[in-house]
Parts: C-alpha cells; sequence; structure tokens
C-alpha cells in the first residue's frame, strides 16, 4: 500500500514539472517572510475595515478616527521601511545633503543568484495587491464621503489616501527605476507571453 | 522621511528600518524643541511623526462636550487637523514663494514640532480648568498660554529664519506668527461644557 503511494507521489511530481517546464517554480512560491506579509495587508485591510464598520461598532465617531489614524501610520510605517524592503527589495527614501538640497532616493535590490535574495513571487504577488487595491479604495470612499456630504470623515479619507498613495507612488518608481529597466522588463514579459501561447498550442491537452 | 542613517547601496534595500531609531529621533526633536539651540537637527533629519502626535494629542484635548452627549466632538477634532495642517502648509507655501530655501518637509517638520510647547499649554490649561473658574483662573491661563506662545515663536523661528533671505525675514516670520496665534486662541478661548 504505502509503496504504491509513493509510486503515485513520484509521477505526480514528474507530470508537475512538465507542465511547468521550470524546475525552480515550488521554490518561488513559498513564502518567506510571513509576518511581514501579514502586517503588510492586516494595517491596511483594517484601517478600511474599520472606517466601513466604524458607526455599528461605536457611537464614538472619535475612537473610530483616532483608531483609522492609528492605523495608518503604522500601514505607512511598516510598509514603507519593513514590507517592501523584505519582501520586493526596494526602498525608498529622502535624503538631505551638506548644502540643505533635498533628495528623493528610489532603489532597488541588484538580482542575485542566491537563492535566499531572490524575490518570491507569492510575496510579490501579496505585496503589489494590497498595495495598489486599498489606495484605490481610499479614493473611492473620498468621492463618497464628499458627494453623500458626510464631511466630517474627510480628513480621515484624504489623510488614507495621501498615506498610501505615497507608498504607491514610491514603490512603483522604485519598480520602474531607470528607463532601460521598464522596456527590458516590458519586452521580455511579452516574450514570455508570446512563447506560453504558441507552446501551449503546440502540445495536446 | 528624512533618513540621515540611511545610506545608498545593495544592502540597505534587504533590512527593514529599526523601529526603535525613529522614535528616538522624535524624542530628539522634541528635545530640541524645549531647549532651542542652533541646531540642524530639526532640518536635516525631518521627519512627520512628531507633528501627527502634537496634532492628535491637541484635537483630543480640545474635545468639547460630554461623553453622553450625541453630537460628540467629531466636527472639533477634525477642525483642529484642518487648521494645524492647512496652516503649516499655506505657511511653507508663502515661505517657498517668498524665495525661501528650505524643502517643503522640512517647513511642515520644524512648524509642526513647535507646536509642542502649545501642546503642553493645552494640557496645564485642561488641569487648571478642573479648578474653580473665575478671573484668576483665567489669568492663569491667560500666563501660560502667552509664555508657550513665546516659545513656539522663538523655537520656530529659530530654526526657519536662517533659509530666508534677509530682507524678506518679517514677511516669513509674521505668519507663523498668525498661526501659533490662533492656536493659542483656541486653547485659551476652550471651555469643556
Amino acid at each position: 500500500m504505502l509503496q504504491q503511494d509513493s509510486n503515485d507521489d513520484t509521477e505526480d511530481v514528474a507530470l508537475f514539472d512538465a507542465e511547468e517546464e521550470t524546475t525552480n517554480r515550488p521554490k518561488k512560491s513559498k513564502i518567506r517572510h510571513p509576518v511581514a506579509s501579514f502586517f503588510h495587508l492586516f494595517f491596511r485591510v483594517s484601517a478600511i475595515i474599520v472606517y466601513l464598520l466604524c458607526e455599528l461598532f461605536s457611537s464614538s465617531f472619535i475612537a473610530c478616527m483616532v483608531t483609522i489614524i492609528l492605523l495608518l501610520s503604522c500601514d505607512f510605517w511598516a510598509v514603507k521601511n519593513v514590507t517592501g524592503r523584505l519582501m520586493v527589495g526596494l526602498r525608498w527614501w529622502n535624503h538631505i545633503d551638506e548644502d540643505g538640497k533635498s533628495h528623493w532616493v528610489f532603489e532597488s535590490r541588484k538580482a542575485s543568484s542566491q537563492e535566499s535574495k531572490t524575490v518570491s513571487e507569492a510575496e510579490s504577488r501579496i505585496f503589489w495587491l494590497g498595495l495598489i487595491a486599498c489606495p484605490v479604495l481610499w479614493v473611492v470612499f473620498a468621492f463618497s464621503a464628499l458627494f453623500s456630504f458626510r464631511v466630517k470623515w474627510l480628513a480621515v479619507v484624504v489623510m488614507g489616501v495621501v498615506l498610501q498613495g505615497a507608498n504607491l507612488y514610491g514603490y512603483i518608481r522604485c519598480k520602474v527605476g531607470s528607463r532601460k529597466n521598464l522596456t527590458s522588463m516590458a519586452t521580455s514579459y511579452l516574450g514570455k507571453q508570446f512563447l506560453r501561447q504558441t507552446t501551449g498550442d503546440g502540445q495536446p491537452s | 522621511m528624512a533618513e540621515a542613517a540611511e545610506s545608498p547601496g545593495d544592502p540597505g534595500t534587504a533590512t527593514p528600518r529599526p523601529l526603535m531609531r525613529d522614535l528616538k529621533a522624535v524624542g530628539k526633536k522634541f528635545m530640541h524643541v524645549l531647549y532651542p539651540r542652533k541646531s540642524n537637527t530639526l532640518l536635516r533629519d525631518w521627519d512627520l511623526w512628531g507633528p501627527l502626535i502634537l496634532c492628535v494629542t491637541l484635537a483630543l484635548m480640545l474635545q468639547r462636550g460630554s461623553v453622553d452627549s450625541e453630537k460628540d466632538g467629531g466636527p472639533q477634532f477634525a477642525e483642529v487637523f484642518v487648521i494645524v495642517w492647512f496652516g503649516a502648509v499655506t505657511i511653507t507655501l508663502n515661505s517657498k514663494l517668498l524665495g525661501g530655501n528650505i524643502s517643503f518637509f522640512q517647513s511642515l517638520c520644524v512648524l509642526g514640532y513647535c507646536i509642542l510647547p502649545l501642546t503642553v499649554a493645552m494640557l496645564v490649561c485642561r488641569l487648571v480648568l478642573l479648578a474653580e473658574l473665575g478671573p484668576i483662573n483665567f489669568m492663569v491661563r491667560l500666563f501660560v498660554v502667552i509664555v508657550m506662545f513665546a516659545w513656539s515663536i522663538v523655537a520656530s523661528t529659530a530654526f526657519l529664519a536662517d533659509s530666508q533671505p534677509p530682507n524678506r525675514k518679517a514677511l516669513a516670520v509674521y505668519p507663523v506668527f498668525l498661526f501659533y496665534f490662533v492656536i493659542s486662541w483656541m486653547i485659551l478661548t476652550f471651555t469643556p461644557q
């Protein structure tokens, strides 16, 4: 019985590898920093949930507002200083030099052959999903607060848009980096898609 | 946020920034506001966490209304926020238009941190208001607010004045005066009813 099971296992693995065409795909989809991934999403999503449900939970507008401000601040600090660096290897910051001029620096980690330094795909997906979806939601909330005349919430919503929008802008600039990187990224992505389509059509399903 | 201890290069993009360093930086800036000296700390390593904390504290303390009223002080909370941040942004734009060579966020940082004396004044006023109201009570509060207002002005001009061209210093400083005056007025006229 056990031997049959192990035979089945090896057969499954072989099929899996043949379909994927690469052997290191399983390694890249591991989440290497579960705590960072959790907190990346936790603060953003809780801020949105508190905003939506505050009227149900507590009759105090002040308590909700302070809670949301606290969550937005923690989220800004965590995403800018911790999760971006651990999960996708990007960093953005401001530097004031000797003359008092301020420079904004956007850096991205160079791709290296070491296993421990490559970016995991699952983490990258989680990171960008959280980074893009939440500011969009806050912009939607801003319009809804404006048009439904719940203006007292506007201060908090604007703060949400500004803080999360700042992180989004910073990380997109890090990612885009130089013009050369953008075009090479685009061509390699399109190339991969094209290849996948042609080989996919060629193989019998 | 300005990160003087950050250095460009690859290792930094993999290691998270320590929280204690940021907290210590905020504390150090509070000290610099309380004992203003000619130093560049507020300007070089700017951050906006201190102003945020002070703004929230001030807004919480300026709440009118008792716990069991239905319309609890929501609008006043947002009002304080808007006055502080909109006022600071306006002063910054004004100083930039006058030709000052200070960056946007540095100016916001200085103006925000220099609200600390007025926040302390608010705390003292709230304690004084626990005693019975009367002319003596008002005089004490007035004295405290005037002293702290002067302290805020001195602290902020110590940091901001150098960045202005010499013939425009007064033009750049008077909006700061107005800004702290409005906040002091809000503090002085506060009565918890």
